[in-house]
This record gives C-alpha cells, sequence and structure tokens, in this order.
C-alpha cells in the first residue's frame, strides 16, 4: 500500500498517440534521452577505429594526411600563392570534414540501426543526434592538432579571436544537425540518397571556400557563395585561425539564422517522416 | 468532470477504436531508378491488421492478447510502445513503458555487461544517476556477475537474456509488454522471471503479454483478449477466453 502511494504521487508522462506530438514535447523527450546520446556517442567513439593497429591515432592521421595531399597539390603543382597555405587549409578542413561526415553518416544513422528502431520505441532524433555530436568530438579533438600546427608554424594566437570560436562551432553544429535529420529521414524511404550525397558533399565542398580564398571568388557570383552557409562558417574559422582577427558578426550572425532554418525544416522533415519508419526499414 | 477524468487515471492503457493496415508490396524498390522505372511494380495490397480495436487495461492489470499468428496482437503490442503509429483511434498510455520484446537489442558485443547495462537502461530514457542507482539491482537479478566486465559477445544466449530482462524489468517502468519472450532460458531462471513478474504486477504496475503459452497467461493474468481478423472477439478471465479459443482453432483445421 505504501509503494501505492509513492506511485500515485509521481507523475506520469501520458502520451497519446492520435494527437500530434508538439516540437517542445519533441525536445523535452530528446533531453530525458540524454543518456542514450551520451552512451552512443561513447560507443562511437571507442568502436570506431577498434581492430585497427594505429586505433584512435586514425582520428589525428586522416585529416593530417588529407591535409598533405591537398598541400602538395595545391602549393607545389596548382600554386595556389597563398602563403602557409598548409595552415590556411588545415584550419578550414578541419571543420569541412566534421559537416560532410555529419551530412553522408547522418545519411546512414537511422538505417543502420534498423532492428533497433524496428524492436524498441525511442526518440529516432537521437540516432542523427548521435552521429553528428560524434563527428562533433571528433572535430574538436582535431582542434588539438590544429592549435599546435598553429605554434609550431610560429604566429601568435589572438585569445580574443579564439574565443569567437565557441559561437562558431555552435552555428556549425546546428547546420550540421539539421541537414542530419533531413538526410536520415529521407534516406529511409530513399536508399539512392547514400549514393547521391556522395556527389552532392563533393561538389558542396568545391562550391565553399576550402581549398580556395573566398577573395578569389568573381563579384557577379558571390551572393550565390554568401548563400550557401557554410562559405560563412569557413571564412569565421579562417579569420580566426588563419587571420587571427576576430570574425564579422554580421558573417556570423547570416550563418546563424541560415543555420537555425536549415534545423527547423530538418526537424520538420524529419517528424513528419520519423512515424513510418518502422515500417519502410 | 472530476470524477471521469479520475476514472481515467485508472487506466493505464486506453486503445480507443484503433484501426492499421499494411501496405504489402508486390515487389518492392526501395531505390530511385527502381521506384521510376517500376511505378507499376510498387503497387501494393493493403493489407488490413486492426480494423477497431477498443482495449482498456487498468493500472495494477496484467493482460495476455492472443490469437493466430498475423492476426495483429503483435502489431498492437508495437503500437503502445509507439514504435508504430494506428491510422486512426487514439492509443493513450500512462507512464514509462518497458518492453521485452525484443532482449538485448541494442546490445554492443564489444562491451562488457556493465557497459550494455548502461547502454540498453539508457535506451529506455534512464538518466545516468537513475541507471546507477540500479545498477546493483540489474547485476544481483541477471546472475552472472562473474562475467559482468567481460564483452557480451562471449555470452552464451542465455547470459544475453538474463542481461536484457534484468535490465528492462529494473528500469522502474509502469507498463510492462512482452513478446513470447518468457520461452526462453533454463527453467530455474524462467520461474524468476514469473516470479519477478508477480512481484511486479503487486506493486500496481501493468503487463500486458503476448504469447502461444497460454499456461502461462493463465498463470500471470487476469484477463485474456482474443483477437480474431482485427477485432476483439472475445475478453474475459483467461482460462474461459482460451477454451473458446482452442476450440475455434480446433474447427478451423
Amino acid at each position: 500500500m505504501q509503494n501505492q502511494n509513492v506511485d500515485n504521487k509521481r507523475a506520469l508522462t501520458v502520451r497519446r498517440t492520435g494527437q500530434r506530438d508538439g516540437f517542445i514535447q519533441t525536445i523535452k523527450e530528446i533531453i530525458d534521452y540524454r543518456e542514450m546520446i551520451k552512451a552512443f556517442v561513447r560507443r562511437d567513439l571507442r568502436g570506431r577505429y577498434k581492430g585497427s593497429f594505429l586505433g584512435f591515432l586514425w582520428t589525428f592521421l586522416n585529416p593530417l594526411l588529407q591535409l598533405c595531399v591537398y598541400s602538395i597539390v595545391f602549393s607545389t603543382i596548382l600554386r595556389a600563392g597563398i602563403d602557409k597555405y598548409y595552415l590556411f587549409l588545415f584550419v578550414a578542413l578541419i571543420p569541412w570534414i566534421f559537416f560532410s561526415a555529419s551530412v553522408t553518416g547522418g545519411a546512414t544513422s537511422i538505417i543502420s540501426q534498423k532492428e533497433m528502431v524496428k524492436k524498441i520505441y525511442f526518440p529516432r532524433e537521437v540516432l542523427p543526434i548521435s552521429v553528428v555530436t560524434t563527428n562533433f568530438v571528433n572535430m574538436l579533438l582535431c582542434f588539438i592538432v590544429i592549435f599546435i600546427v598553429i605554434i609550431i608554424s610560429g604566429t601568435p594566437l589572438n585569445p580574443i579571436a579564439l574565443l569567437c570560436l565557441i559561437p562558431v562551432w555552435i552555428v556549425e553544429y546546428i547546420l550540421a544537425l539539421g541537414m542530419a535529420f533531413l538526410t536520415s529521414a529521407v534516406t529511409v524511404y530513399m536508399r539512392d540518397m547514400e549514393h547521391i550525397l556522395g556527389i552532392v558533399v563533393m561538389a558542396w565542398q568545391y562550391l565553399t571556400p576550402v581549398l580556395y580564398s573566398y577573395d578569389i571568388i568573381p563579384d557577379k557570383y558571390r551572393f550565390l557563395f554568401n548563400l550557401n552557409p557554410m562559405t560563412h562558417v569557413i571564412n569565421a574559422y579562417r579569420t580566426i585561425l588563419y587571420y587571427h582577427e576576430v570574425p564579422d558578426l554580421s558573417t556570423l550572425l547570416s550563418a546563424l539564422v541560415m543555420g537555425i532554418l536549415v534545423l527547423i525544416m530538418g526537424l520538420f522533415v524529419f517528424s513528419k517522416l520519423k512515424k513510418r519508419f518502422a515500417e519502410e526499414l | 468532470m472530476e470524477s471521469v477524468n479520475r476514472d481515467r487515471e485508472e487506466y493505464s492503457v486506453e486503445i480507443e477504436n484503433v484501426h492499421k493496415h499494411y501496405r504489402v508490396y508486390k515487389d518492392k524498390g526501395m531505390e530511385l531508378k527502381e521506384k521510376l522505372l517500376f511505378r507499376r511494380r510498387n503497387s501494393y495490397t493493403e493489407h488490413k491488421v486492426l480494423r477497431g480495436v477498443t482495449i482498456r487495461i487498468k493500472r495494477g492489470e496484467a493482460v495476455g492478447f492472443v490469437g493466430h499468428n498475423g492476426c495483429g496482437k503483435s502489431t498492437l503490442l508495437k503500437m503502445i510502445s509507439r514504435i508504430i503509429y494506428p491510422d486512426s483511434g487514439t492509443i493513450t498510455t500512462r507512464g514509462r513503458i518497458s518492453g521485452l520484446i525484443e532482449l538485448g537489442a541494442g546490445f554492443h558485443p564489444d562491451m562488457t555487461g556493465r557497459e550494455n547495462i548502461y547502454t540498453n537502461a539508457a535506451i529506455y530514457g534512464l538518466s545516468k544517476k537513475e541507471i546507477d542507482a540500479r545498477l546493483e539491482n540489474i547485476i544481483d537479478f541477471s546472475g552472472i556477475r562473474n562475467a559482468i566486465d567481460t564483452p557480451v559477445r562471449t555470452y552464451s544466449s542465455g547470459m544475453y537474456m538474463r542481461l536484457g530482462f534484468a535490465v528492462a524489468i529494473n528500469v522502474d517502468a509502469e507498463i510492462l509488454l512482452i513478446d513470447e519472450i518468457l520461452a526462453v532460458g533454463d527453467g530455474e531462471f524462467q520461474a524468476k522471471c514469473l516470479n519477478e513478474l508477480r512481484t511486479f504486477k503487486e506493486r500496481g504496475k501493468t503487463i500486458i503479454i503476448v504469447s502461444h503459452a497460454l499456461g502461462q497467461i493463465e498463470e500471470l493474468c487476469d484477463k485474456s483478449y482474443w483477437i480474431k481478423d482485427g477485432l476483439v472477439r472475445m475478453e474475459g478471465p483467461p482460462k474461459e477466453v482460451h477454451s473458446v479459443y482452442l476450440s475455434d482453432r480446433q474447427e478451423n483445421i
């Protein structure tokens, strides 16, 4: 009887399927499941390189090797003529890898957990969130390498500019999350998405000033590049870490606004499609 | 109004006039090419699984769903846990739901039993603090304490089940859904499970079982629902319902 009383006092979560799950309710539920997100991120980070000889080192080796390839091509063959090109590239490449890995990895986040989605209930949003967060943590780890490279290159770090990294990280996370919601949900219904995205992400990279400088974009095309939120994000990283200056507030704000729009759109599409995930998989 | 509300609070699960159909694709193409090229092949027939089911389950009640294969009882269970959604009608649940539908789903073979307890309990929506508080209970209940820090890929299927059950029963759910799982494990562990389910029920929690093992339902449940052709054909004390269900099955053979 004692037990009964205790139970009665506890507020029970009432769920009704007929009624639409509100936006706020979805967010609340995701927060309730934060431990699941943490567990998944931990598992992915640890499991990622399991069985490979160099293990966790690949987190750093992978971008470093990519950096070598691009640096050789662009500073000795194509001659971009940019001072310390390796640094110019590196500070943009690491954030770009986070974004592209989130978009492509996000796409398969639901279909790769097919068995779980079909058998257990949990807010489906957890899956893309976990993938993006894993990649985000990976990027933060790579920033350690970035800082080391900057220090080795002999340029002084600007502490005020460095503080601006935090909002830039947040903006990029929002953007990547929004894209992951979109791609993960659509891929369940259209498996081609996975392959289409490979090309889309590659094209997107070339349409973002990652390998080259924003300054060489012809004026008449600039407005198009400005519609790409990643242009602003990459520019901000470069301003902070390569030019050691505080980035333009307006640049960051427009990236933030676009990021939030993408996130809302992603959440909306996801919430429309998630109800039939278990049946479509 | 007050009293109506209070009456409703008594129910932990309310299934109101629920309809559900599945699309049965003749030849399903998931790729864009297939979707465009073979648009006609993508035609599907609609298979009605449930056609207006209303079931109200009180708190502290244990009920069983029985019926032929494909009668829709598992679909019903999946809808209660919100894995799939009804086409029309509503399902209201009050309190956390734990399912012994797929024990150990989400276990990661390379992680230890202890790590998997955390992940698995997190999948039920528990916070770290809540899991910490239950960890010892879960390990005790599983009875595999000496193997808890080895990776679960080294576990036997029985140990796997034990751990899965131990987590599912200890997440402090108000509603427990069980789909044909009591058929696993050795006799001793089965008895332990049944015992635990009884205690669970005595604490005022709700249990819903889908099973072909009618004996288990009779042993544990207060009420049985026989589902046939997407409708509740009969409800009542398990023994009565089961005898009618069994004789109906005899006739159809």
